[in-house]
């Protein structure tokens, strides 16, 4: 069961104050799945843990969106 | 025309765009009618639509985070815009939704500027790469490319993959990994990275990194880690904003009981957030060492942008750093009766008969006078030298053990040029003829001709000494540092020896650098204030260790770190003066009932966008001096 979590980095270039990084972490954590949601402000880059069949990466990006910011998976 | 307005619905930045254009809108109806015309009565409608407009969106994240029991900046504003309409205080309600919508605008796309340096990094490395399978070419997402495949580089492509090349040729661009502007020629056997650009040519490589274990990708890592490192003050700042947004709702409804000033109330609900404050450091920190990484300069992080910014001493670890790396043919001896002319004639005559990189220079200085003729015979003693025989006479070229071989004896004039040229760090080639010694070569290894401008600007920017520690023989490096302008050399070291003299030179009050290559130094660089590798670009370990990896072997690097360094640092300083006194008198301002709530939002909002514009300033501190120019200059003219 623990071999499921995947870990998904996202980045996006809309962080404009810091008060967005509890934000976004709380609305990720919300989801189902997700175990581990870190927000860098200083590069806008979003560290994701989480178990695809439960929230898989678009889950992530329109969750984020709904706190108002757009984000986008990126390979590294 | 539907669809297409849900697609801005869906994205928030569009949606947020056209909500406080649309807002903007009615607030000047509404302003023209009433100062334009002297209408009043659309006065209240338009500004409550604007007000809705503008708010609607930040109704709906206030209500997304207030779901998730988190308390934002969002719910502050639009209980206080909702508050001034209650009151009856149209203007206040659009002004505040309307200011706080197009600054976060404004600042979105300014900090993405700050960000840019990262973003063009991330954006070097291809998405698709193109690989031979079965002898036909694919097109397939650059991290699935297997380790050991072949892929294929056309010109005007970015290179999707770190690796080897195993056929063509071509002129690849390194600037976004080494920030040198001038391409380097890539044939069968060069290594290359993923991110540059193949300018011409057509590359076959073998992938030997892919996806996030590319020499781009750890750059990337670096470079956020390092932006992303928090400096103490950082974390102190930080702190203070999380209790400031709570601490400030507190006091409004402190004020209102003591008062009973809903106005005074809602004006401090506006400037609750510390914006400028809260990013005022981190944002010259993004600022600084993205500017540094898009010049090949990596700095691991806020505390060593700060120990850089102090350094004044400079230790440079092997003669390499500031020599060309290859030896040039620094003098010709001819001994009486002989002519230089002929000294070299004879040497270059045998040296073609090898590849010793010794030769080179040889044949090269002696082609220079006039065409070498092919000896009519040619033997290479390993090790010692050559043996040739050309228009009668025997030809012997090499060291003094070639001598020893063939019981050739010095006199006392040979013997004093080879003590003179040793005593110049040379390494010395005898020349004889028919069993005489007939002259001698100095060979050196000289010093770059960009070195001693790079030394003088580090002596311009304070770093007062410039030291050489070096495992070489004292000779050749002081001939090195005295054309360089060293200022101490310290020669024929032992690893144990360097670090010594590093804590000697810490124990005397300096804070110093050194440059090393992170191996054989690892103790001394540990011991220096900080740790430099140059020509990191190859090496990971040197990326990894290092406090500042340079990724070409370029001096001026060094200076340009250490500018880098203190405009950064100089910068946080004033943010920081900003930010404070931005709180101090938007709080003096509520209090003494001289700024209300749309005055509120505008200040604080104009506080955000000059912090975050004094940060991008940094992102065009002067690259280039005149000597790192002129150099760049002369390598094109040699290509």
């Amino acid at each position: 069961m623990a071999d499921t979590k995947i870990h998904t980095k996202l980045r996006s270039d809309e962080l404009s104050c810091p008060s967005c990084v509890p934000k976004i972490e709380k609305a990720l954590l919300a989801l189902p799945g997700v175990t581990k949601a870190e927000v860098k402000f200083a590069t806008g880059r979003i560290e994701v843990e989480h178990d695809p069949a439960q929230s898989d990466v678009a889950a992530l990006i329109n969750s984020i969106a709904k706190t108002g910011y757009t984000a986008k998976a990126s390979a590294f | 025309m539907f669809s297409g307005l849900m697609d801005i619905y869906r994205h928030p930045a569009d949606r947020r765009k056209w909500l406080t254009i649309a807002s903007g809108v009615f607030i000047t109806a509404a302003l023209t009618a009433w100062y334009g015309f002297g209408i009043a009565a659309p006065w209240a409608p338009l500004m409550t639509i604007a007000a809705v407009l503008a708010g609607y969106d930040i109704a709906l994240r206030a209500w997304a985070s207030l779901k998730l029991r988190h308390l934002s900046i969002e719910l502050l504003v639009i209980v206080a815009a909702t508050g001034a309409l209650f009151i009856n205080n149209h203007w206040e309600s659009a002004a505040v939704t309307f200011l706080f919508m197009l600054g976060a605008w404004l600042e979105t796309r300014t900090m993405s500027r700050t960000r840019g340096a990262l973003k063009a990094l991330i954006d070097a490395a291809p998405a698709t790469a193109t690989v031979l399978r079965n002898g036909e070419t694919v097109q397939v997402p650059a991290h699935e490319v297997q380790l050991g495949e072949t892929v294929l580089v056309r010109a005007g492509e970015r290179l999707p993959v770190d690796g080897e090349v195993v056929e063509g040729t071509a002129a690849v661009n390194e600037a976004s990994i080494t920030g040198e502007p001038i391409p380097a020629e890539k044939s069968p056997g060069s290594k290359v990275f993923a991110g540059t650009l193949a300018e011409n040519g057509l590359l076959h490589l073998r992938a030997t990194g892919v996806g996030a274990d590319t020499t781009l990708a750890r750059i990337i890592t670096r470079v956020e880690e390092a932006q992303e490192a928090k400096a103490p003050a950082q974390r102190m700042i930080e702190s203070f904003g999380r209790w400031y947004t709570p601490g400030v709702f507190v006091m409004a409804v402190v004020s209102y009981i003591v008062t009973r000033n809903v106005e005074l109330a809602l004006t401090l609900l506006v400037v609750s957030c510390p914006g400028a404050l809260v990013i005022s450091t981190p944002v010259s920190v993004v600022a600084g060492i993205g500017r540094a990484a898009r010049a090949g300069i990596l700095i691991k992080g806020g505390e060593h942008l700060e120990n850089a910014g102090r350094i004044t001493a400079l230790a440079l670890d092997k003669t390499g750093t500031l020599t060309e790396g290859q030896p040039r043919l620094a003098e010709v001896i001819a001994l009486a009766g002989q002519n230089k002319a002929d000294v070299l004639l004879w040497a270059g005559i045998a040296e073609t008969g090898s590849n010793h990189p010794l030769g080179r220079p040889i044949i090269e200085a002696a082609r220079k006078q006039g065409p070498l003729p092919t000896a009519a015979s040619l033997e290479e003693i390993a090790g010692m030298g050559l043996i040739a025989r050309h228009d009668g006479h025997d030809i012997a070229v090499g060291s003094h053990r070639l001598f020893d071989h063939l019981k050739i004896a010095f006199n006392a004039e040979a013997k004093d040029g080879i003590a003179r040229l040793h005593g110049l760090g040379h390494t010395v080639v005898i020349v004889a003829r028919n069993g005489e010694v007939v002259g001698l070569l100095g060979l050196a290894d000289m010093a770059r001709a960009s070195a001693k401008p790079m030394i003088d600007r580090l002596h311009a920017l304070g770093v007062h000494r410039v030291v050489m520690l070096t495992g070489d023989q004292r000779p050749a490096a002081e001939a090195i540092a005295a054309a360089v302008g060293v200022d101490e050399v310290h020669a024929g070291m032992m690893p144990d020896d360097k670090l010594e003299r590093i804590q000697a030179m810490r124990a005397e009050g300096l804070h110093v650098a050194m440059v090393g290559d992170g191996i054989n130094d690892a103790p001394a660089l540990a011991a220096a204030d900080i740790s430099i590798a140059m020509g990191a670009s190859g090496s990971d370990i040197a990326i990894e260790t290092a406090d500042i990896a340079l990724m070409t072997d370029d001096l001026g690097k060094i200076a340009e770190a250490m500018e880098i360094a203190r405009a950064t640092l100089a910068n946080m300083r004033q943010n920081l003066v900003i930010a404070v006194l931005t709180v101090v008198g938007l709080l003096f301002g509520v209090y003494t009932g001289s700024i209300h709530m749309a005055g509120g939002m505008l200040v604080h909002q104009l506080s955000v966008l000059i912090v975050i514009l004094n940060a991008m300033r940094l992102l065009r501190v002067p690259a280039a001096t005149k000597a790192h120019r002129a150099e760049a200059k002369a390598k094109t003219a040699v290509a």
